[in-house]
C-alpha cells in the first residue's frame, strides 16, 4: 500500500511541469513559458487538434497514473483516459476560467470518469490476505498511532499543512478516498474500522480541512 | 437523503467534499451530477474542493500510456467529426429519438431560411459583391443561435439572432474573431442577446475563408484581459457565398 514518490526529497515544487519547447497554441509565442492550459482549452474549443495533442503529451502519463490507481486495471484505465480526452475535446468550450484552473478542470473531468466507472461497477475490493489479517487485528486505540499510509509531506502546499493537523488515521481516510478511489466500505475494510466510524471521520476531516484552508 | 441535500451550507459542503473525494455511492453521485448544472451553490462548493484537493494527485506515480492510445483518441475524434450530427454511436438509443437532433434540424432549417432569404435580398441589391456568411452554433449540440453576414464592399458585418439567448445575471456576450495566422482573437465588442447588430470592420483586414467568430460569456464590461476568458456560447467559421 506504500506509495512510490514522485519527488525524492522535500524540494520546492517545480514551477510547472512542462515541456517548454512546445508551443501550445498559436497565441503562445514567447520562449520559455509554462504550459498554458487555459490557452490549450480555448484552442481545443476552436477545433485545433494540435492543442489537444499538446495537452495529451503534457498530462496523459499523470492522468493515466491517477486513473489506474483508482480503477486498478491497466486496460480499463486507458479506456477511461481515452474517454476523458474525447470529453475534454467536446466540452472544452464549456470550461469557465472563473470556476477554477484549466489544469484542475482536466483532472476533474478525468477523475470523475474513473470514479463513476468504479462506483457503477460496485467494485469488490480485493485485499491482500496478509494486509487484511493485519488490519483486522488492529485494536481501536492502536489506530491513533498508526503511521501514514501515504508519504505526503514531500511536496508541501496549503492542503498538506492542513492535513498535518488531522490524526494519521483520518488523514489516511482522505488519501484512500481521493487517491485510491475507495468507497466508505472499502476504507472501513482496509482499516478494520466500523463503517459508521469511517463515515464520521471523513465528514469531520472535511469540516476540519475547510476550517483550516479557509 | 433529499432532506440532507436541501440542508444548510455545511451539509452542502460535506456533500460536495464527498463527491470530490469520491466516497459517494453511484446513486448519490448521479444526483450531484444532475444538480450541478442548475445549482450554482453546489457547483461552487464542488469547485472549491476540486481546487483544494487537486494537489493530492501529485501523490500518484505517472504511468506511460501505450503508444496506441493517442492514435485511438484521434480515430475516435475523426469518427465523430465525420458524423454531421453529433449522435453518439455508443449510446443505444435510436437516432430518431434524439431530441437534440430534431431540435438541431429545426434550428438548422430556420437558419437556412434566414440565410437564403437574406441572400435573395442581397442578390437583388448587388449581384457582384461577394458575400460572407457565418452560422454561429452552440459548441455542444451545434444548434444555430446567430447568423452573420458581410459583404467585402461595405466593410460591415451584420449579426442576426435566431432566438433569445438566456444569459446568467451580470454576464454579457462578447464577440471575437480570429483569422488564420493571427496571434490571438480580436474583440468586436459586446452584443446584446436577441438584438441584431451591425459592426464596422474598418480596422481589420478583409474577411478570410474559415475566419473564426465566437461569442463568449464575459463580465458586463467585457473581458478584463482583452482575450476571451469565459466559456464559448456560439462559434462558427466564415464561408464565402458564390
Amino acid at each position: 500500500m506504500s506509495v512510490k514518490r514522485l519527488y525524492a526529497s522535500p524540494m520546492p515544487r517545480p514551477a510547472r511541469r512542462g515541456n517548454y519547447n512546445q508551443p501550445v497554441a498559436d497565441q503562445l509565442s514567447a520562449p520559455p513559458s509554462p504550459f498554458d492550459y487555459e490557452a490549450a482549452l480555448r484552442a481545443c474549443a476552436r477545433g485545433e487538434r494540435s492543442a489537444l495533442q499538446n495537452l495529451y503529451e503534457q498530462e496523459s502519463p499523470r492522468l493515466l497514473g491517477v486513473v489506474q490507481r483508482i480503477v486498478r486495471d491497466a486496460a480499463l484505465a486507458e479506456d477511461i483516459v481515452h474517454d476523458a480526452f474525447i470529453r475534454i475535446w467536446n466540452k472544452a468550450a464549456t470550461y469557465d476560467q472563473a470556476r477554477g484552473s484549466a489544469r484542475g478542470w482536466i483532472f476533474s473531468v478525468t477523475r470523475h470518469l474513473a470514479l463513476n466507472a468504479v462506483r457503477n461497477n460496485a467494485r469488490q475490493m480485493q485485499m491482500d490476505p496478509d494486509e487484511e489479517g493485519e488490519t483486522s487485528h488492529a485494536a481501536i486505540d492502536g489506530w491513533q498511532e498508526q503511521t501514514d499510509a501515504f508519504d505526503w509531506r514531500v511536496n508541501p502546499g496549503r492542503i498538506e499543512a492542513c492535513l498535518e493537523q488531522l490524526e494519521p488515521v483520518r488523514r489516511n481516510c482522505v488519501f484512500h478516498a481521493y487517491v485510491d478511489g475507495y468507497s466508505h466500505q472499502e476504507i472501513a475494510q482496509r482499516l478494520g474500522a466500523p463503517l459508521g466510524t469511517v463515515k464520521a471521520w471523513i465528514r469531520r476531516s472535511l469540516t476540519a480541512l475547510r476550517e483550516c484552508i479557509g | 437523503m433529499n432532506t440532507e441535500l436541501n440542508d444548510s451550507g455545511e451539509s452542502l459542503h460535506e456533500l460536495a467534499g464527498e463527491y470530490v473525494l469520491g466516497t459517494l455511492p453511484a446513486s448519490q453521485r448521479e444526483d450531484v451530477e444532475r444538480r450541478l448544472p442548475v445549482d450554482p451553490e453546489l457547483q461552487a462548493a464542488v469547485d472549491y474542493w476540486e481546487a483544494r484537493l487537486l494537489h493530492l494527485t501529485d501523490l500518484v506515480e505517472p504511468q506511460t500510456p501505450s503508444p496506441r492510445l493517442w492514435a485511438r483518441i484521434q480515430r475516435s475524434l475523426d469518427e465523430s467529426a465525420r458524423q454531421t450530427v453529433p449522435v453518439s454511436r455508443t449510446r443505444q438509443s435510436k437516432w430518431w429519438d434524439s431530441l437534440s437532433l430534431w431540435r438541431g434540424f429545426a434550428a438548422a432549417g430556420m437558419a437556412a431560411t434566414l440565410v437564403l432569404g437574406s441572400l435573395l435580398l442581397t442578390r437583388t441589391i448587388s449581384d457582384s459583391s461577394p458575400t460572407w456568411l457565418v452560422v454561429l452554433a452552440t459548441p455542444q449540440n451545434l444548434a444555430p443561435g446567430w447568423v452573420m453576414q458581410a459583404s467585402n464592399q461595405s466593410r460591415e458585418i451584420e449579426l442576426i439572432p435566431l432566438g433569445v439567448t438566456e444569459l446568467p445575471p451580470d454576464k454579457a456576450l462578447q464577440l471575437w474573431t480570429k483569422a488564420e495566422g493571427w496571434q490571438a482573437p480580436v474583440s468586436l465588442g459586446l452584443v446584446k442577446p436577441g438584438e441584431p447588430v451591425k459592426i464596422r470592420l474598418d480596422e481589420l483586414p478583409p474577411l478570410q475563408p474559415n475566419q473564426l467568430f465566437e461569442l463568449t460569456l464575459e463580465q458586463p464590461t467585457g473581458s478584463p484581459t482583452g482575450k476571451p476568458t469565459g466559456p464559448i456560447q456560439f462559434i462558427g467559421r466564415a464561408a464565402k457565398v458564390i
